[in-house]
């Protein structure tokens, strides 16, 4: 804990970093997780992992319905200039897999000479296995500079629960939209085929993201993507309608805004906007909760967070 | 007096294609771009969006959603160079469809945007023989994947010979006039005021194709989740004006 604090608070301030470190910041790593089913219980095991710091997961944790369970750390404590990460998860065939952080994904301003911050995830997700990707908010502080790219493959029957949430920045310090730029890059694709796709780029001194059409008077944005590969699109208008009934409630103009609409095929998107960020993660679980009963019949269970 | 078309002089090749463009971009051509709004009618049924609102806000559109369509009908344009064969560029078709139906999160933006390119195709297949466009409608009735108005767009127009850079303004110049039809049926907005509006957005229409030239289909973003808010939630509204 005391390294991620030393190194958050060099990222803060990067001129307090002595000439001896003054090299562009440039750091490769990757944790590549390899989830497979026991044969004989029925649960899911983390069977393989590589680990390279400051990407790191401790271990599964059981979940009472037989998933697994793991924390996504970065003993960095966030995500630097010039850092290159990358997060490849395979879940075997009719394995369950929950994936968390331990808390908000931090990303630093950088050194005036870094490179941007990049973040590579690559999740395939085999015959009737489930992947819920339920992180914390991404918060990237000013002057960040970040880059994130998503793969998500389906094969016959897998289910998706996976979600983003990305915050203004730290609003607190009055940092809202003080980054440089965000992207990200996330393609969904199922037996091959894509079915959500989505380009975000959001430079906010380049263009305003107050403008309406982008966010305008809202600060925090948030993208769900619930999917199972072989529901009929009948199936998914239903859930549809089910899930808008569900967002009713969660919607206050001004305040916050859900919508839900079918994918082409296989699945259904959920997107939100809000002013502050504290409405969004019981919203989503809220929905979770909906989909999850829906697909699986059964309670999404909302991950245990260790400190 | 009936135009003789035997004793007049032929048509120079570009005066005719600009005569096609013009008439392919027309409000008027019947594929149904009228009962659309793409989102807007929710906007501006929870009066999220009104008049003042609407120079900035579709200068966003064309920064983002715009360009995303310029890149793809730029796509489609050069899609008979780039195939082998048929049957290569009936695949290629395909999957420039699926992408950018993947890139539509809200169902019936999607469906409508499939509707008009559907209907444009058979449109100009009524005008005109294109064999290779009737090979791309079929291809996708074969497989049941939408054909959506940008890349539809795109496709004809290159086989007929146009100029690229000219079908990428036209089609979003086209894009921007349909959406300030649907602001006058459903906000208070002159006849006069909606061409003022129209007309200042054309030096941002030229930046967005230009724009299209240089990106990817990948790497082309489109951010607007207040849009996409009102996109997938036209569904919900209990009285509406447009399908989408």
């Amino acid at each position: 804990m005391a390294f991620a604090t030393t190194m958050a608070s060099a990222a803060e301030n990067p001129c307090a970093i002595g000439p001896e470190l003054g090299a562009p910041h440039r750091l490769q790593a990757s944790l590549t997780l390899d989830f497979a089913r026991d044969e004989f219980t029925g649960h899911t095991v983390l069977a393989a992992s590589r680990q390279e710091p400051p990407l790191k997961v401790v271990r599964a944790f059981a979940v009472q319905d037989g998933a697994a369970l793991a924390h996504l750390h970065n003993v960095s404590g966030g995500l630097l200039g010039g850092d290159q990460l990358a997060l490849k998860v395979n879940v075997g065939a009719g394995a369950r897999v929950q994936l968390t952080t331990t808390g908000a994904t931090r990303i630093y301003r950088p050194r005036r000479e870094a490179l941007p911050t990049t973040q590579a995830n690559e999740f395939t997700v085999n015959e009737d296995a489930l992947l819920e990707y339920v992180p914390d908010a991404i918060i990237p502080f000013a002057g960040a500079c970040f880059s994130q790219a998503t793969t998500i493959h389906l094969a016959q029957g897998a289910g998706l629960f996976w979600w983003e949430i990305l915050a203004p920045g730290r609003e607190a310090r009055g940092e809202a939209f003080g980054y440089d730029f965000v992207r990200m890059k996330t393609d969904v694709a199922a037996l091959g085929l894509p079915i959500a796709s989505e380009r975000v780029r959001i430079e906010p001194r380049k263009r305003s993201t107050q403008s309406f059409g982008r966010l305008g008077p809202y600060r925090t944005w948030a993208t769900f993507c619930i999917a199972q590969v072989g529901r009929s699109a009948a199936e998914w208008l239903a859930l549809e309608h089910e899930l808008r009934k569900r967002a009713v409630p969660l919607t206050k103009h001004g305040e916050t805004l859900w919508s839900v609409s079918a994918l082409p095929t296989h699945g259904i998107m959920v997107r939100c906007v809000a002013a502050h960020g504290r409405h969004v993660l019981p919203g989503l679980q809220t929905l979770w909760q909906t989909a999850k009963q829906r697909l699986y019949g059964r309670d999404s269970v909302p991950p245990r967070k260790v400190n | 007096m009936e135009y003789d078309s035997a004793n007049a002089a032929l048509p120079q090749a570009c005066d005719l294609a600009d005569l096609q463009l013009l008439h392919l971009a027309d409000s008027a051509l019947p594929i149904g771009a009228l009962a659309h709004s793409f989102g807007l009618e929710s906007l501006t049924a929870c009066e999220m969006l009104t008049t003042p609102d609407l120079p900035n806000f579709l200068q966003t559109c064309l920064e983002e959603a715009g360009t995303m369509e310029a890149v793809f009908c730029r796509a489609a344009f050069r899609l008979s160079d780039a195939a082998t064969d048929e049957s290569d560029f009936a695949a290629r078709w395909l999957e420039l469809n699926n992408l950018l139906s993947a890139r539509k999160p809200a169902r019936e933006s999607r469906t409508g945007s499939a509707s008009l390119g559907a209907n444009f195709l058979q449109v100009v297949l009524s005008l005109t023989h294109l064999p290779l466009a009737r090979a791309a409608l079929d291809a996708s009735k074969c497989s049941a994947s939408l054909v959506h108005h940008s890349t539809a767009f795109g496709l004809a127009c290159s086989l007929l010979g146009f100029d690229e850079d000219r079908v990428v303004l036209v089609y979003l110049h086209q894009s921007v006039a349909s959406l300030v039809s649907s602001f006058q049926r459903l906000l208070p907005l002159g006849q006069s005021q909606a061409a003022r509006i129209l007309w200042n957005l054309k030096p941002a229409m030229i930046v967005a194709a230009n724009r299209s030239a240089a990106c990817a289909l990948d790497d082309v973003c489109c951010f607007m989740p207040l849009l996409d808010w009102g996109a997938m939630e036209h569904s919900a509204l209990s009285t509406r004006l447009f399908i989408s």
